[in-house]
């Protein structure tokens, strides 16, 4: 693929991403195959530290991670298995780094990773995970699969072992600044756009603001209401707040498609703006990897603490109402479901502030069977949604939430994360379902109190 | 009577003034202690009836004569119903009166006379450093004696643990290189009686058994299956307070007061054969155990160097301090541990400044 | 030396010291790789809290994984009990223990710990059987499952076929359960088997990464 043309968009339809491409091409650059095993082992290496190491000599091979994998539980196939996603990555650890590496090099005790095998594995490390964290949960050894598959991505991606679409959006967002089109000028046009349609005001590039609001590109360039949402949110708030041209995109598809210095370079985007112009608060969008991103790993990429707080669009307005800052009226007089977005709740740590805020939008909560920490994936996350390859899996799983969230009987469903309304979207036409994901952030700005 | 041959058993029981029932009563016993199956019961008079009384030799070399003393204490056949009346103990340097060159010269003789066919019975290890120097008897080494005394034998019972398996000589450092009977004597057929002493009527029974039967069925140490069949543990009358968890824990708590199981105070019955649980000693008197202290494990091969007669069995059997070398090998591992970890990083290091 | 002191004696001896060296290069080699720092803001600081609450927490699937999990789960801990109850419930075990540590306890009567012996070789038969048709395990499984398999059955099977008496001497028996626990010992290190000491460390890790962010434990 020539880098001077970027991949067409896929702009129709329910589903906005990269476009479906006729003939694929999931391994980048030229290189050999023992380049590639090369460069995979090398930056592999580089990731196992003490904490990774510690899980991958623990594994047991008891098999439960499976049991607990949407993608596994769905197709009873067992290479879904969580822990054998990242075998590559494990042999690789055992044979390089573990303590008894010596003796495993010298007698050959766990042969070195193939060219073969990594391209075998790149559908188990990317089109069947999303990193959801729920074997995570199940692991009676206490390993963090999900965290393991993230890391074992980056060495994926310097080999040029990455899926095309999901390669194809990370390069668009380290070049044009958004991973679908939503360049600083589409995004600024949109900003406008939004402000005049819902008389709101906007801030576009203050100086000085206590928060920096930033978007994803689903939102922007798919549900542009939140831009409208949020604005509206802030200024009830009375709040000092801007958007910035040089720093909006949330998601980070460096961090999806595990290009480590890419994930590094988006982050920087945002903290250097925010930084730029002082803010107090850099505010998450809905969206769930852009707070595994910037909330738990921003910090790390600025090398130090950060000078600002981070806050998820949904805690945020649960904060807010709880304390009282934020009013809203009981204009949701009915009965919910909330879908918990992986990356917020299970892995993230945000479950109360989005059933505070339905709450006192006067809504009933119907909780799934298996909600909060315990939800299941809707099945797009970790850029599982932008792999056309991976569609007939993705609704495989999907069918655990319909049922689950069928199973409440709530008339309204609800989510917090662009990402996830974009999976339940384009799922609801595949399966002509009656359920469409309504946006936590747009709700309470529709009911905020006069 | 005897019309210039010896007489047999019977007839020298009836010279005695002893009747036939009276022997017959000795076979039955006899026949009990070792528990014969019933046809084998009934041959015993029948044979040894009809036989003239054996030939023994009785050799004793680095030993305590505690063998012996437990032999002279035998109830059934009595010492003096087995050596008047059923063997010809024709040489034993404690019970004989006779010693020095005449003493010597009519055991000489009656090996010649008996050649092939007597029985030698040893007790004490014999010590093979310095040529033998270390137990010498009359000028001769115990290792010549014996070598000379075996090659007419007929057979050659060891009594005691010294004689079976080399006993308290043998025991570290061993500095006489004492070995017990069946490491010098290949040729001849031997029965090992172990123990320390063993039992008086285990070693009657067994040489009442030869002279009847022959070489009993014997065990991988060469002892008479017949007494060393079973361990102690498996016959012991204090079995039920090991398997419902109840020990002694000190000599005079109330766990030993009330008799129950002696593991903890280093009983060695579940590895050790022998008769004792069931045949005891002084006429079924007692044993050990039941006197309250721990088996010793004396009819075994290296009891004395078992690890202790009052650390329980499954204890540690460490030369050395155990406690240092563990704590060595845990400094080494953190050494080695850290070597391969520092190693890592270096690998790791080395790769991190690629793109 | 018989067959039993050799047993008991230096190849206990030396397989312990296998065991030591082991387990601390094993520990040391993943403990001292690097650690990076996190600067993010946490939710909680009360890391080792999320720590010993990972650790006891796992111990039993949640609610929402039960039914899936709860055959082998129920199996496996069959065995770790019965494994438990005889080698730290028998007498003769305690003893030894105590010869190594100073350390003793009551015991449990022999009854007792042969029917847990017996219940423990079934529970480790079925999680073989387990092992051998399931099919996610069959894909994960390599030598280290099954060696280390092997090497826990056969202290439990010498055991019960020493104190049976079983087709050989008791002192050989003895001694082959004894060396059969000297290779569990010199092997633990090295495989799977490990995970008696990393299940602490890696539950606690992850627990105190989990607590930090106020993420689901």
């Amino acid at each position: 693929m020539s880098e001077a043309a970027l991949p067409p968009l896929e702009t129709t339809g329910p589903r906005f991403g990269i476009k479906k491409p006729e003939q694929r091409h999931d391994m980048q650059g030229d290189m050999s195959d023992n380049e590639r095993i090369a460069i995979a082992m090398r930056h592999f290496v580089r990731d196992f530290g003490a904490v990774a190491a510690t899980w991958m000599e623990s594994c047991v091979h008891c098999g439960m991670c499976a049991e607990a994998c949407h993608f596994y539980v769905q197709t009873g196939d067992p290479k879904y298995t969580p822990i054998w996603k990242i075998e590559p990555f494990k042999q690789a650890y055992k044979r390089e780094i573990s303590p008894f590496s010596f003796f495993i090099r010298a007698l050959n005790l766990k042969p070195k990773v193939t060219a073969d095998e990594l391209e075998q594995w790149q559908e188990l490390i990317y089109d069947s995970c999303t990193m959801c964290g729920r074997c995570t949960m199940i692991c009676p050894m206490g390993i963090d699969i999900a965290a393991l598959v993230g890391l074992a991505r980056h060495g994926m991606n310097k080999a040029g072992l990455v899926p095309h679409e999901l390669w194809a959006a990370a390069q668009r967002a380290e070049q044009e600044g958004s991973p679908l089109g939503a360049t600083a000028k589409v995004f600024q046009e949109r900003v406008e756009w939004m402000g005049d349609e819902a008389e709101v005001e906007m801030h576009m590039n203050l100086d000085e603001a206590d928060v920096l609001v930033t978007m994803s590109s689903i939102e922007i360039q798919k549900y542009p209401q939140s831009i409208a949402a949020v604005a509206k949110v802030l200024n009830h708030l009375g709040m000092r707040w801007t958007f910035r041209s040089d720093g909006y995109e949330a998601t980070n598809f460096g961090l999806l498609s595990g290009n480590a210095d890419w994930q590094k370079d988006m982050s920087m985007k945002l903290i250097d703006a925010a930084i730029r112009c002082k803010a107090k608060l850099l505010l998450l969008p809905e969206c769930g990897h852009a707070y595994s991103a910037m909330r738990w790993a921003g910090a790390n990429a600025y090398g130090k603490p950060l000078p600002f707080k981070v806050r998820h669009i949904s805690e945020f307005l649960g904060e807010h109402i709880a304390d009282g800052s934020l009013r809203v009226k009981k204009g949701l007089d009915t009965t919910v479901t909330f879908h918990d977005p992986c990356q917020v709740a299970r892995r993230g740590g945000v479950f109360d502030p989005p059933r505070v805020a339905l709450e006192a939008l006067g809504a009933e909560v119907r909780e799934m069977k298996d909600n909060r920490g315990m939800s299941w994936c809707c099945g797009g996350g970790g850029g599982v949604i932008s792999i056309h390859r991976a569609d007939e899996l993705r609704y495989k799983a999907f069918e655990i939430k319909m049922r689950q969230v069928d199973e409440t009987r709530a008339e309204k469903l609800v989510v917090s994360c662009a990402n996830c309304r974009l999976s339940f979207d384009d799922s609801q036409k595949h399966f002509h379902w009656d359920k469409t994901a309504q946006s936590l952030l747009e709700l309470v700005a529709d009911n905020l109190a006069d | 009577m005897t019309q210039g041959r010896n007489p047999t058993i019977l007839e020298v029981f009836q010279q005695q003034g002893l009747s036939r029932r009276a022997f017959l009563q000795f076979c039955a016993a006899t026949a009990s202690l070792l528990a014969l199956p019933a046809v084998r019961a009934a041959e015993l008079p029948a044979k040894l009836g009809a036989m003239p009384r054996p030939t023994v030799i009785y050799l004793s070399f680095q030993e305590c004569t505690g063998c012996l003393e437990s032999l002279t204490r035998s109830f059934s056949p009595t010492i003096e119903n087995l050596i008047f009346n059923t063997i010809s103990l024709d040489y034993n340097d404690t019970l004989q009166a006779a010693s020095g060159d005449a003493a010597e010269a009519a055991r000489e003789d009656a090996m010649r006379k008996a050649a092939g066919k007597y029985v030698l019975i040893v007790d004490g290890a014999i010590p093979r450093l310095q040529d033998g120097a270390y137990c010498v008897i009359g000028g001769k080494s115990a290792l010549d004696s014996l070598r000379h005394a075996a090659e007419g034998a007929a057979a050659v019972v060891a009594v005691g643990t010294c004689a079976a398996f080399g006993g308290i000589p043998y025991a570290a450092p061993n500095p006489t290189g004492a070995v017990p009977v069946q490491d010098l004597v290949g040729n001849r057929p031997v029965i090992n009686i172990s123990g320390c002493p063993p039992i008086p009527e285990v070693i009657t029974g067994t040489i009442v058994y030869f002279l009847s039967f022959g070489v009993p069925e014997l065990d991988v140490h060469r002892r008479p299956l017949m007494f060393y069949g079973n361990t102690i543990h498996d016959r012991c009358y204090r079995r039920p307070f090991y398997d419902k968890g109840l020990f002694a824990k000190t000599f005079d708590d109330e766990g030993a007061r009330n008799g129950w199981c002696l593991y903890e105070l280093g009983c060695k019955g579940p590895v050790t054969y022998n008769a004792c649980a069931t045949t005891k000693w002084n006429n079924g008197t007692s044993f050990p155990i039941e006197s309250g202290h721990g088996c010793l494990g004396c009819s075994e091969p290296n009891f004395w160097d078992g690890g202790g007669f009052y650390r329980p069995l499954s204890s540690g059997f460490w030369h050395g301090n155990v406690g240092a070398e563990l704590g060595g090998a845990v400094a080494a591992g953190a050494i080695i541990g850290a070597a391969s970890a520092y190693a890592a990083r270096h690998r790791q290091k080395a790769t991190s400044g690629d793109k | 030396m018989d067959l039993l002191n050799i047993a008991r004696g230096p190849a206990l001896q030396w397989s312990l010291v296998v065991f030591a060296v082991g387990v601390v290069w094993r520990l040391a080699g993943i403990l001292l790789l690097a650690r990076k720092p996190d600067y993010t803001e946490p939710r909680s600081t009360n890391t080792w809290g999320g720590a010993v609450r990972m650790i006891v927490s796992r111990t039993w699937s949640k609610r929402e994984f039960l039914d899936r999990t709860a055959f082998a789960q129920t199996i496996g801990y069959v065995f770790h009990i019965g494994l438990a109850i005889v080698v730290f419930g028998f007498v003769p075990h305690i003893l030894f223990i105590r010869s190594l540590t100073g350390l003793g306890w009551p015991g449990l009567p022999s009854g007792i710990i042969y029917v847990t012996g017996a219940l423990t070789l079934a529970a480790l038969a079925a999680a073989l059987v387990r092992r051998l048709t399931n099919p996610v395990l069959r894909l994960l499984s390599n030598v280290d499952d099954y060696f280390s398999w092997l090497v826990t059955v056969a202290p439990v099977a010498t055991g019960l076929v020493a104190v049976a008496h079983l087709g050989a001497r008791y002192e050989t028996l003895l001694a082959v359960h004894i060396f059969s626990v000297c290779l569990l010992l010199a092997w633990l290190p090295f495989g799977k088997l490990m995970h008696s000491f990393l299940v602490f460390i890696s539950r606690g890790t992850t627990g105190a990464l989990l607590a930090r962010k106020g993420a689901s434990i």
